[in-house]
């Protein structure tokens, strides 16, 4: 035993997430390697057409095929309930499909290669309906509705009357959802301007591209409980909606996480391959696991949402921001998802990222027979960006300021509370331009760019900026935002974390454990986090907006409190010491002043263990500090804390190809204090190329509500060789309310890159592309309509 | 569910070709890198027998025989690229090979795959075909074994479609060793550097003595049905010096004489400017370096 022990920290180290020897030794078991003893294999019939009355549906053959367990359609699940954000879409399809991802009928089946047989002999008659592919025309006054009341609602449909779905009442118009906001009066704000810009955006369908595709196991024991092995990023919001969905006894529902392949909010929903997993497993007294091909997970997940945005912004001679005026039009796709509220975040940009007095926003998410849209890593935020970020150059440009000085005169500082009513406890983020810059010499070489820009010369050089701002201290989106732990102590000294909190490889379980090593001075090694099962963890709202290790962490850190108090109140009084001069270092309790080591952690719990207060149990809870929510207008604060970031992009351009290269990525980030160095690179590296991908190669290609290239060869992810170097600095602004001053970093990474990319490209060639991806094709047309232009 | 009838895997070439004769409708194997997505995706059908041909020692092997390089139907990317006769004779071959797919692919997939493919991106071909490569094919109709030759220009009919006949396999391809002043040069254009599907490529070929061109080949690639010759192009440099004004004429031929389609990967435009721009690009390139 050592005599003393000095003081030791992981915080800030470069820590090894907890999972990866498990996963780069290729053992980890994701649901594609989960099987249940007697499971069958269902299999999704999809719509073969785009909009289209559903006529008939003959399954009669596809049941005769030996092996075959199941055949359902809509009509076999008279109890399904509508589900998703509007409730407006049945799992099942009834009278009609709106788009071609559409489910009208599934099977069970002994394999995989039984029940995609049995889907060929299902005989489907349809008749075509007239399909709406852009927004614009859903808008039209003639336009067919896509969801008209359902013929015979009255009488079909009686059990729904219950769940207000709109599948049941129907649409009198193809709006799906509206977002109306106002601050100051922009028409004040534009009579102060000396400059205005007006541009409308065009941002495109991208998908998440998860490495492990969609999929889920559903089993009923004999007593009618719902066991699901289920990839879901929201499990305890989910065993409510599923409960309200299948009309069950939520107490009945129980949901394993497996290792997730990767969410990036596309596990946020429920899609209706789970409940119809559930239906065939109800149908057929099995198990039923459902694994989506990649081809399905490119037609039937969703998307990031494509927005069209029209920004008219202004500002004064001095750099003075004056207003702003926004008006989106949203592709809801045939039903509402999480895309459809994406609005809710834009806002937080266009109203608070810079100081705006005057503001006005509306937004409206259309029906379309296109993908619908989900949940994406930024939530709306890339999309806001790219607009706003984009007018800030154009206007510094055109009063003669440079892109730095006409942000710093315009950003946020600390302690302010915007006319939103955003109250920015901590902000670095004049830190993050200023770090930004300097790091990446972005003055200089944006000044030299525009100097070579007019030169002859094939290749074109160019740098630009753009800044982001998002919530990194929880989200008010719920009525509560919070998170439980279990926090248990065995007789050696190891710590199980019990929490809330899904681990969906943002690497939340090693930085919780980091967080409990901190209090109870024990070694990374001794502590084990369960976290995905319902049965077994705590409550908590789910992974989204960033808020993991803020909330879940602050729930960490409560727990392993209250058992450090208990242990050191134990040891105090066994060494006859008072409890405030001890001290908890690497598995031993020593005296706090000089570090003498008075026993070990295991034996004090040992013997803990044998008194009558072995309380080596102990639970604790976080919820997001008391502030006031916002109202219906949209006005009151939406997180405990806020992320800020500025990303330097550096480019290269080949005229003759239109070729963007990503040279280099600058990126300075607030992220209130580093947890685990290692981690949060990573989570800013992933980011960044995630966002590279946004900007210049992803895109799901949507003609007439036909995806046309469903697979990673015309869906291009960026490969290794393109990755950019990249240059990452951390702001430290140990945020009062963070967990050891730590805000939420998961979704900012990827939010400044396309807007980024588009200043560069700008600054590279004096061409200004407003419309997603810079495909070469799309930037060479660009230079060559301007080549033309000139001549 | 695809039920074969049949699978069967000859171990001479004798054997493969009398099978082939007697069975009629069968699915060739080799590297299978084509074969196996192709046939998931629903594209290709499974023919009543799958022929393994991977056994067969006679589809192996690069040699020279005389003035020829032969390389074996069985020859994968990968070994055709660290082959020393490819490597001295031949490197454009090995240039080209780096633009194929990946590690992985070219490890697995055959130069006779690729050619069978007959996809019109396929990346070995226009390179085969400004080297001048001729397919060899073997068959028996009755009790000799017969053997034919084309040039590769004449294999092809469409996407995915050849002169092969049923009963008939590829065995190799033959190449010419260049002449002395010979230059070679192919240039893959997709939109991103590795593992992509080219959305038009080019190669130029031809015998450069005192700054003159002649023997001039020039195919293109993805911007018809099959890869084709550019022999509009070809004619815009035969004995020509390879000045600024013959460059600029040739890439407005090639331009010209190109018809591509706009599909996921290009718009037929772009197609043609990309084929001005990167023949421009190839002949300046070559008549700065000799």
């Amino acid at each position: 035993m050592p005599e003393t022990i000095q003081r030791d920290s992981l915080i800030g180290k470069r820590i090894t997430k907890l999972d990866a020897p498990e996963k780069a030794g290729g053992k980890t078991r994701y649901i594609q390697d989960l099987d249940v003893q007697g499971q069958l294999y269902g299999k999704i019939l999809r719509s073969a057409r785009v909009h289209a009355k559903i006529k008939s549906i003959d399954t009669s053959a596809a049941k005769a095929l030996p092996g075959v367990h199941a055949v359902i359609t809509a009509a076999d699940v008279p109890y399904q309930r509508p589900i998703g954000v509007a409730k407006d879409h049945f799992p099942l399809k009834t009278d009609r499909v709106r788009s071609l991802r559409d489910e009208i009928a599934a099977v069970a089946a002994e394999t995989e290669a039984i029940a995609e047989a049995a889907l060929k002999l299902i005989k489907v008659e349809y008749e075509d309906l007239p399909v709406l592919a852009d927004p614009n025309d859903s808008l039209k006054p003639d336009a067919p509705l896509i969801h008209p009341e359902p013929h015979g609602a009255t009488a079909k449909h009686d059990h729904l009357k219950q769940a207000q779905g709109i599948a049941y009442l129907g649409k009198p118009d193809n709006i799906a959802m509206t977002f109306d906001y106002q601050q100051g009066d922009v028409a004040a704000g534009e009579r102060e301007s000396d400059v205005v810009f007006e541009d409308t955006f065009h941002l495109h369908y991208v998908t998440h591209c998860c490495m492990g595709v969609s999929g889920i196991i559903a089993e009923f024991d004999p007593s009618g409980n719902l066991l699901m092995y289920s990839n879901t990023q929201v499990p305890f919001l989910h065993k409510r909606e599923f409960a309200e969905i299948l009309n069950m006894d939520p107490a009945r529902i129980r949901i394993i996480q497996p290792p997730i392949g990767g969410g990036f909010g596309s596990k946020l929903d429920i899609y209706p391959f789970e409940p119809i997993t559930v239906f065939l497993a109800k149908a057929t007294g099995r198990p039923v696991k459902l694994v989506f091909t990649r081809e399905e997970e490119f037609l039937a997940s969703p998307t990031r949402q494509p927005v069209i945005l029209t920004l008219r912004s202004g500002c004064k001679k001095d750099g003075t921001l004056t207003f702003r005026t926004v008006r989106t039009l949203h592709d809801n796709g045939a039903y509402t998802s999480w895309g459809a509220t994406t609005p809710f975040v834009m806002m937080q940009t266009i109203s608070s990222l810079y100081r705006v007095p005057h503001c006005l926003y509306h937004t409206k998410a259309v029906y379309t027979n296109n993908p619908y849209a989900g949940s994406f890593r930024g939530y709306g935020n890339l999309q806001a960006t790219f607009a706003v970020e984009q007018h800030m150059d154009m206007m510094a440009e055109a009063i003669g300021m440079d892109p730095l000085e006409f942000r710093l005169k315009n950003a946020q500082d600390p302690g302010e509370v915007t006319p939103q009513g955003m109250h920015f406890k901590s902000c670095g983020f004049k830190e993050c331009l200023t770090t930004a810059a300097e790091a990446s010499g972005f003055l200089a070489k944006f000044k030299a760019n525009e100097a070579d820009k007019a030169k002859p010369g094939r290749f074109k050089r160019g740098v630009g900026m753009a800044s982001m701002l998002h919530v990194g201290g929880g989200a008010k989106i719920y009525p509560s935002d919070g998170c439980g732990t279990i926090l248990k102590m065995d007789d050696f000294g190891s710590v199980t974390l019990i929490t809330g909190a899904s681990e969906i490889g943002q690497g939340s379980e090693t930085v919780l454990a980091q967080l409990v090593c901190e209090e109870l001075g024990v070694p990374l090694s001794a502590v084990r986090v369960i976290n995905n099962d319902t049965e077994i963890t705590p409550w908590d709202v789910g992974v989204h907006a960033s808020r993991t290790t803020f909330i879940a962490g602050n729930s960490a850190i409560g727990a392993a409190r209250k058992a450090r108090g208990k242990i050191l109140d134990a040891a105090a009084k066994m060494a006859g010491l008072n409890a405030a001069d001890l001290d908890l270092r690497a598995g031993h309790i020593v005296e706090a002043k000089n570090g003498t080591v008075v026993m070990t952690l295991a034996k004090l719990l040992r013997q803990l263990h044998f008194s009558d207060k072995a309380e080596l149990v102990v639970t604790s809870f976080y919820y997001e500090p008391p502030s006031k929510h916002q109202d219906k207008h949209f006005k009151g604060d939406v997180s405990a804390a806020y992320a800020w970031a500025t990303q330097v992009v550096e480019v290269e351009v080949d005229t003759d190809t239109g070729i963007v290269r990503l040279l280099k990525v600058t990126g300075a980030h607030d992220v209130g204090r580093i947890l685990n160095r290692l981690g949060l690179e990573g989570q800013i590296e992933g980011g960044i190329v995630m966002g590279q991908g946004y900007a210049l190669t992803e895109e799901l290609m949507v003609e007439n509500g036909v995806v046309r290239n469903p697979g990673f060869r015309d869906y291009k992810l960026v490969t290794a060789p393109e990755i950019p170097e990249m240059d990452v600095r951390f702001i430290e602004t140990m945020d009062g309310e963070g967990p050891q001053g730590a805000k939420g970093v998961g979704e900012a990474p990827a939010i400044c890159i396309a807007a980024a990319t588009a200043n560069a490209i700008y600054n590279a060639t004096g061409v200004r592309i407003m419309a997603l991806p810079f495909t070469p094709e799309k930037v060479y047309r660009a230079l060559h309509a301007a080549k033309k232009e000139a001549a | 569910m695809t039920a074969l009838d049949n699978y069967v895997a000859p171990t001479s070439l004798e054997q493969a070709v009398v099978q082939l004769q007697e069975l009629g409708e069968v699915t060739i194997l080799a590297g299978g890198t084509d074969l196996m997505p192709q046939s998931h995706a629903g594209r290709v059908k499974f023919k009543r027998t799958l022929m393994n041909i991977r056994r067969i020692p006679e589809l192996r092997g690069i040699v020279r025989e005389g003035d020829e390089i032969r390389i074996g139907a069985l020859v994968t990317i990968s070994e055709m690229m660290a082959h020393p006769l490819v490597r001295e004779h031949l490197p454009l071959l090995v240039s080209a090979g780096d633009h194929f797919a990946s590690d992985q692919i070219r490890n697995a997939g055959t130069v006779g795959g690729n050619i069978c493919n007959a996809s019109p991106a396929g990346d070995t071909l226009v390179p085969l075909m400004v080297l001048g490569a001729h397919v060899e094919l073997a068959s028996k109709p009755d009790d000799t074994l017969f053997r034919r030759s084309m040039p590769l220009p004449e294999f092809f009919v469409g996407p995915g479609k050849t002169r092969l006949a049923p009963a008939e396999l590829l065995t190799a391809v033959r190449l010419p060793i260049p002449p002395k002043g010979f230059v070679a040069r192919f240039h893959k254009f997709g939109t991103r550097p590795a593992l992509d599907i080219s959305a038009i490529s080019i190669g130029v070929a031809g015998v450069l003595k005192d700054g003159t061109f002649s023997q001039v080949r020039v195919a293109f690639g993805a911007v018809a049905p099959t890869p084709v010759c550019g022999c509009a192009t070809e004619e815009a440099l035969e004995g020509k010096k390879l000045d600024a004004a013959t460059i600029a004429a040739a890439a407005r031929a090639a331009q010209d004489e190109v018809h591509p389609i706009s599909d996921v990967r290009a718009s037929a435009w772009y197609r043609k400017e990309m084929i001005h721009n990167m023949t421009k690009r190839i002949l300046e390139d070559v008549s700065a370096n000799h």
